[in-house]
């Protein structure tokens, strides 16, 4: 069994910005999105291009993922400067239709036999950011092995194709984040979703909001996070991880349920909640999923413990 | 136990079409012979017999035994008869349960193959237990990510099919509340249902979910604010588990007495206005329009369905109870 992917917080950044690019391995993040698309400028694209397979090593340097967020006019391009050993990643914006999928599908598939890549490493995001991909959801998602996770339909760029107003206190987008994670879910991918949390600031270094929305997301059986402010890693990693007490009572679900099988029993009320086969099946995969976030951080501690003694090292001499 | 329990009260003519009144569904387990035994008298529109969700394994051959017998007791108080049964296990529990006097079944699907399956292992126990062809409905309970995603071809894969609900939606898909009291992705999936179900001539009915509550504990007062919130948005009916959520059930899910009061009120307006030639209806200084008159009389027509239904049902509880006093006292 492959172990579900731990991506509980992720920060977009320019990849020519090296004061955010070189400081990326310490933000404690489980992957960083390397930024082609709209943080970068028209004309700064071909220098930005450039810098991406160096960035690479250096983001990953406290074990995060990487990711790389192309343009959705420049796909051969793009790819051609990212697709490099160590990248996980290809997350696409303003996907649209399968076949766009399909070509970058084929593109990836050349570069990682030229590369010596093992095949099929490197994953498709796809960001569902128009009417149009929300309608071709279903079809994108299941158009390439690459999609592992599948979500969205919300966001800036959905609001301003619909023509809905970003910043209000309901949930605007309930069709189509509910069509595709739909998708998602019948094609059995990770939802990328996030339940409704009212925003009505924009901000997006509000700590508490973040917990927030991480909070509920876990409550919710959600398990993805992305940001753009280093400020809101570590409340989506503390919202997203199982905390203590929520890991003891899916041990005590799990108990009373292995009880409940042996003495033939389909279910029973326990202080006034009930205990059956659907709270035991969320118990078993809370305490997975808590195992994995568990392992996870163990690695990236390691991995930022042996930069940082490296790099001592390496100033004492 | 009466042996001379009046006629099974199977669905008759126009009581079982899309007007069917069909708003509290109590779940009795067959398991549990207590609830068997007190199901006749909870006022429910259907008793639906469960041999699926709330009857382990083991006592599913018990279960089976029980359910002939019981599809006549539990009717005695005027409710029609359903069974929830196991599509797995769905010869089985046909073989067990189809008699005269059960009206449908409700049962999880997750494509159109599984509903044409269903549908001819139905039209065989019709043909083997001498029912007319067709008599069985269907309700597909679509609780699944992929049931919900072909709902549509589920819908329209059996003549049978009366109605649609998302049954345990919440717990297959294991759908929790947002901060906003919603259960995740439940009004993406309910606002779904209903246009599907309307789409494909079937009768959209709730999930189990009562909100707060998580499963089928609610408190009477939480499941009539459901109900009432279902049948908003465009709900007929729900399933409970308790007797005591059966009566918050059909009284939600039937029209509220001053929206009958304003539309009996309007029609009345209208038909005034025909008597009086006049092109033109008013009422209260409000012109009333064709589509505004036509939903006031499906509303008043609701209502009185939802009436008669419980007339019925008080009736036979009447006659039940005689029927009781006289073999006690013979």
């Amino acid at each position: 069994m492959t172990r579900r992917a731990v991506r509980r917080s992720g920060l977009t950044m320019p990849v020519n910005t090296p004061r955010f690019v070189d400081r990326a391995w310490t933000r404690g993040c489980d992957y960083i999105n390397l930024d082609l698309e709209d943080s970068v400028p028209e004309w700064r694209k071909p220098q930005a291009r450039t810098l991406v397979r160096a960035a690479i090593g250096n983001v990953s340097k406290g074990r995060a993922e990487v990711f790389t967020r192309i343009n959705h006019d420049y796909v051969q391009a793009d790819l051609e400067a990212i697709v490099w050993p160590g990248l996980d990643r290809v997350n696409y914006p303003k996907a649209e239709t399968a076949d766009e999928i399909r070509k970058l599908d084929r593109i990836i598939t050349s570069l990682e036999r030229e590369r010596g890549i093992r095949p099929g490493t490197v994953q498709i995001g796809a960001n569902i950011e128009t009417a149009t991909g929300v309608v071709n959801g279903y079809e994108m998602a299941s158009a390439s092995p690459r999609i592992v996770d599948f979500g969205g339909g919300t966001g800036y760029d959905m609001s301003r194709d619909l023509g809905v107003e970003m910043f209000v206190g309901f949930d605007q987008f309930v069709y189509s984040r509910g069509e595709l994670e739909l998708a998602a879910r019948v094609l059995g991918l990770e939802p990328t979703n996030t339940p409704f949390v009212a925003n009505l600031t924009g901000s997006v270094s509000d700590t508490d909001r973040a917990f927030q929305e991480a909070d509920a997301a876990r409550k919710c059986g959600l398990r993805h996070g992305s940001g753009l402010h280093p400020n809101v890693v570590e409340p989506q990693i503390r919202g997203l991880t199982p905390p203590p007490e929520e890991v003891d009572d899916a041990r005590r679900v799990l108990e009373t349920y292995r009880r409940l099988v042996s003495e033939g029993k389909a279910w029973e009320e326990v202080d006034g909640r009930v205990v059956d086969k659907y709270e035991a099946r969320r118990a078993g995969e809370l305490l997975e999923w808590t195992e994995a976030c568990a392992e996870r951080d163990r690695d990236k501690a390691e991995a930022v413990a042996r930069t940082k003694a490296a790099e001592e090292r390496e100033e004492s001499t | 136990m009466s042996m001379t329990s009046p006629g099974i009260s199977g669905p008759s003519p126009g009581v079982s079409g899309n007007a069917a009144v069909r708003r509290s569904w109590l779940l009795v387990p067959l398991s549990d012979t207590t609830a068997v035994e007190q199901a006749w008298s909870s006022g429910a529109d259907v008793i639906l017999l469960d041999l699926a969700e709330l009857v382990a394994e083991v006592e599913k051959p018990a279960g089976r035994e029980r359910a002939r017998h019981a599809v006549e007791t539990v009717s005695r108080g005027g409710a029609e008869v359903f069974l929830l049964a196991d599509r797995e296990l769905l010869y089985a529990d046909l073989k067990a349960s189809v008699c005269r006097g059960l009206a449908g079944v409700v049962l999880r699907l997750e494509s159109a193959e599984e509903t044409t399956e269903a549908d001819c292992l139905l039209s065989q126990m019709e043909e083997e237990r001498g029912l007319l062809p067709g008599t069985l409905q269907m309700v597909p309970a679509l609780e699944t990510t992929r049931g919900n995603f072909n709902a549509m071809e589920i819908a329209l894969a059996s003549p049978r099919i009366w109605g649609l609900t998302l049954g345990r939606a919440d717990l297959e898909m294991d759908l929790r509340p947002e901060p906003s009291g919603e259960l995740h992705m439940m009004p993406y999936l309910m606002q779904r249902l209903v246009t599907v179900a309307n789409a494909a001539g079937a009768v959209p009915l709730g999930a189990w979910w009562r909100a707060p509550a998580r499963g089928l504990l609610a408190a009477p007062e939480d499941t009539l604010d459901a109900a009432r919130r279902g049948r908003t948005i465009g709900f007929k009916g729900s399933m409970c588990l308790r007797n005591n959520q059966v009566e918050a059930l059909n009284l939600g899910y039937a029209p509220d007495p001053e929206e009958v009061r304003e539309a009996e009120a309007l029609v009345d307006a209208w038909e005034q206005a025909e008597r009086a030639g006049k092109a033109v209806a008013g009422l209260d200084g409000r012109t009333v329009d064709l589509p505004t008159m036509k939903a006031a009389r499906a509303l008043t027509a609701r209502a009185r369905a939802c009436a008669a239904r419980d007339e019925a049902k008080a009736q036979a509880v009447e006659l039940a109870n005689e029927e009781a006093g006289e073999e006690a006292h013979p």
